[in-house]
């Protein structure tokens, strides 16, 4: 059963999510917005443009422990997943559809345990966008604007208040013992169709041309001279992979206690657009120039995900065009190729 | 057996092992015999790998130059001294422990070899996984057909196995051919790129089977060396080598275009290599 809840019931029910949970949520960080967790209950803000970073990255975090060893023993070595109970608060349908993607990547065997085990203890609720957040995002354009899944409960600002929509039991348990809502209505379901229509209408499109042809269109143009255009701007510095709420490649890396024998491996981001990302020890670098890097990076999104898994990895949050120091634009890559069709 | 089946958590934890044995090869290669601790089995195929970790420095993929069919009680690593941890592990002696995972990959598919003739061309280093498969069909030599192998190496002091590389030539029941690209006296063998040694290889091509390891740019001129005797595209089987870091396919460094080298090869024949346009 759906909610709602006033615009000033929302603060005594963060206060009260926060006895329980650790909570994660968008606030302000100098002119931008960052999830980070909450201290008090009045910092978290529902307004915001897209955050520097994802919030999936609070579930595959970075320095994820993986392993603790023993260097006097190694038969000690134990693998360990540090979970904690957490709500990522106000998230937006763009990353909830990220989250969605990650799961199902790496729920494939063999599994990542460490992201599963961290994402079932993860509450989402998500806040739908009625207006884009910003320019040179292509949510619209992947659908990604809106979310019917992967969240527990989701906020709608209808105008009186909020719409509650519950997803899932565990979203029931969050909002059915809480005093700030009630049971929603008819009247609150009219109104929420009429500002998701209203909302529906202030989107538009980035990319012109249709994107279920993308992905065939991309295998087509694998040698064009896009790559080579992008890959002599790219500075290789991997902002786009580190910002990215579907990328989840990783190195790890073992540090020791100061006690020069405890020690512990952790899982640390790394980025495909790094120069050194498929050099192995021997010296040879299998993907040695920024412009066949770009090409991966768009490949995967858009054609091995794609195949793998039935969709696109990319959700159009735009996160990678706005840190892009190089003002390579993934919306421009997208309409160069579609173009390609009338070639 | 996979020696970490379950969950990813468990899946990137290493088994503790011994070094049994060290022989050494080269100036910067040898051999680590290793034993699983508590009576572990490593159960795997030519030309699959483990991943080699060394608490406090990090993880390798190595690949197993021991036959399936040698010994259960343990296994060996061909390890070139290339880097941090490649320095490390030589640095280390008998009875000193380390972790193993795996074995990971896919494997020479034995069961499409059998009855066949088999040209093994190994190149460098790749001699090391090679090793793996010439043993395990010496051990069961019946079920193939000629067996003829090809060795190429930059210098005589470079050739890795010379003690095996004696037996085989001692056996009459395999063909073995050596190259280097630069002689140094007493060598009496061939000189030159691999490729030369083509003029040896005489199969039922039609019924025949390659196998190709070596360093990235040899492939491509074995390959038509080997087109050109008339073996299929789908009977030449190359294995690759990338970035193995997780070896469960997810952290993204051994990615080919579309596939997961560490997942779907090291070993793809050339009717699928040749289909993905940054394999060769």
């Amino acid at each position: 059963m759906d909610r709602t809840i006033k615009y000033d019931g929302v603060e005594g029910f963060i206060a009260r999510l926060m006895d329980n949970y650790d909570v994660i949520a968008p606030v302000p960080r100098e002119d931008r917005f960052v999830f980070d967790l909450l201290t008090e209950p009045s910092g978290a803000v529902m307004e915001y443009g897209t955050t520097l970073l994802p919030p999936v990255k609070w579930i595959y975090r970075n320095n994820e422990p993986l392993l603790k060893f023993d260097l006097e023993d190694i038969e000690k070595t134990k693998a360990v997943i540090d979970v904690r109970q957490q709500v990522l608060l106000f998230v937006h349908p763009c990353d909830i559809n990220a989250i969605n993607i990650m799961d199902e990547v790496l729920a494939e065997e063999p599994a990542d345990e460490n992201y599963l085990a961290i994402r079932r203890a993860t509450v989402i609720i998500g806040y739908e966008c009625l207006t884009p957040c910003r320019e040179d995002t292509l949510c619209y354009d992947k659908g990604c604007h809106y979310a019917d899944r992967g969240y527990d409960v989701i906020f709608t600002d209808i105008g009186s208040g909020f719409y509650v929509r519950v997803e899932t039991g565990r979203g029931k348990e969050i909002v059915g013992g809480d005093p700030s809502f009630r049971k929603a209505v008819y009247d609150d379901r009219i109104a929420l169709m009429l500002r998701r229509d209203e909302g529906g209408l202030r989107f538009g499109r980035a990319v012109a041309g249709e994107m279920g042809k993308l992905s065939h269109l991309l295998k087509e143009n694998y040698d064009d001279d896009i790559w080579d255009v992008k890959g002599e701007r790219c500075l290789s510095c991997g902002a786009c992979n580190i910002v990215c709420p579907t990328c989840y490649c990783f190195d790890t890396v073992d540090e020791i206690g100061s006690d020069m024998r405890e020690g512990c491996r952790y899982r640390r981001w790394d980025g495909c657009q790094l120069e050194g990302f498929c050099k192995v020890a021997s010296g040879e670098n299998f993907r040695d120039s920024a412009a066949a890097r770009i090409r991966h990076r768009v490949f995967k999104k858009e054609v091995y995900l794609k195949k793998r898994f039935g969709r696109s990895g990319c959700v159009g949050c735009g996160r990678c065009i706005d840190s892009c120091m190089a003002g390579i634009s993934i919306i421009d890559i997208f309409n160069h190729i579609m173009e390609k069709r009338h070639a | 057996m996979s020696l970490s089946a379950g969950g990813y958590g468990q899946n990137m934890l290493p088994v503790a092992a011994t070094i049994t044995g060290i022989d050494r090869l080269t100036d910067k290669d040898c051999v680590f015999s290793i034993r699983l601790s508590k009576g572990g089995i490593l159960r795997f195929r030519a030309s699959q790998f483990v991943i080699l970790s060394l608490f406090g420095i990090g993880e390798a993929p190595i690949s197993i130059s021991s036959s399936p069919l040698d010994s259960e009680k343990s296994f060996e690593l061909c390890i070139r001294v290339v880097g941090n941890l490649t320095r490390a592990v030589h640095r280390l002696s008998v009875g000193d422990k380390v972790g193993i995972r795996g074995p990971y990959g896919n494997g020479f598919p034995m069961e499409r070899i059998e009855g066949r003739d088999v040209v093994i061309v190994a190149g460098g280093l790749g001699l090391a996984p090679l090793r793996s498969l010439i043993r395990h069909v010496i051990h069961e030599r019946d079920r193939y057909g000629r067996v003829i192998v090809l060795i190429g190496a930059k210098r005589p002091q470079d050739i890795l196995f010379k003690e095996d590389i004696l037996l085989w030539e001692a056996n009459p029941s395999i063909e073995v051919h050596l190259t280097v690209d630069v002689a140094v006296p007493p060598w009496d063998k061939h000189v030159g790129v691999i490729t030369k040694l083509f003029r040896y290889v005489d199969v039922d091509s039609l019924n025949a089977v390659a196998a190709v390891v070596g360093p990235p740019i040899m492939y491509r001129f074995v390959v038509s060396e080997i087109l050109n005797k008339g073996l299929f595209e789908g009977n030449i089987y190359l294995s690759l080598e990338r970035r193995m870091r997780c070896g469960i396919g997810k952290c993204g460094h051994c990615q080919i275009n579309g596939i997961y080298l560490c997942q779907d090869g090291p070993v793809l024949s050339y009717m699928e290599a040749r289909k993905l346009k940054e394999a060769l």
